[in-house]
């Protein structure tokens, strides 16, 4: 898995990219949490290069949120694709992963 | 490895180690089915596919030894529904069905409750020395949202 990364100053979007599974999952929480150890804990997690999803993938957004949110951060989804939501919905996370359209309406606030 | 057609005329097999990088080809599997069969809607393969990985995951994770299980993927594609069966040399196991979908804050245990959500049928058996799937999907149930 490659991802993208750019800093933005007041927020970091990941970019990911291809299928976020059992091995793209854990270099990705791996990258969450360095950026929230350095104080970076503003992510935009851009899914727009994501055209699959699995539990892993889910467990990895849901453990970075998590890690982001304890150092007063967040972690938010954007540009998510029909499989990306359909995951979402049917694990109930579409509410505390709600999927933003576009990175731009992802870091409204920050 | 790639998928071959010699099992029947609606026959998808894949026989390899049951290991993370060999995920790929459970997808290029399925991509195969797809372009084959345009009549199908994209969508139902989609979430026929989210299910089937998540069945092969379990077996990537849990089969022992680990890196040394072999598995046989059989995919049909039938008039009303889409089929995959999967027998895989690891151990015995009793799978852990029926268990509702695990809270917001949870890493992890969702990819049984997830494939079950897809899945129409799901069946597991152990067949002498091989755990053995059977997974269902029938095909234009896909709800408005």
């Amino acid at each position: 898995m490659s991802f993208e990364e750019v800093d933005q100053g007041g927020y970091v979007v990941l970019a990911p990219e291809g299928k976020f599974n059992l091995v793209a999952a854990p270099p990705v929480k791996a990258r969450i949490d360095d950026l929230v150890a350095q104080g970076k804990a503003n992510i935009v997690v851009d899914l727009h290069a994501i055209d699959f999803i699995d539990s892993s993938g889910l467990g990895a957004l849901i453990g970075g949120l998590k890690a982001a949110r304890q150092q007063g951060g967040d972690l938010r989804i954007a540009a998510a694709g029909p499989q990306v939501k359909a995951v979402l919905k049917l694990t109930n996370l579409d509410r505390i992963l709600a999927p933003y359209e576009t990175v731009e309406e992802a870091r409204h606030d920050w | 490895m790639t998928g071959d057609e010699s099992a029947g005329d609606n026959d998808y097999t894949l026989e390899g180690f049951a290991v993370p990088d060999e995920l790929d080809s459970v997808h290029q599997l399925l991509a195969q089915v797809a372009a084959e069969h345009p009549e199908l809607d994209p969508m139902d393969v989609m979430l026929f596919e989210t299910a089937v990985i998540e069945i092969a995951n379990n077996v990537v994770e849990y089969g022992r030894p680990e890196g040394a299980v072999r598995w046989k993927f059989t995919i049909r594609v039938r008039a009303e529904q889409i089929e995959a069966e999967l027998d895989d040399t690891g151990q015995t196991f009793v799978p852990e069905t029926g268990k509702t979908m695990p809270g917001e804050e949870a890493e992890g245990g969702r990819g049984l409750p997830l494939a079950e959500a897809l899945l129409d049928q799901i069946e597991f058996s152990r067949l002498g020395e091989t755990n053995h799937w059977r997974l269902v999907r029938r095909l234009g149930q896909i709800p408005q949202s």
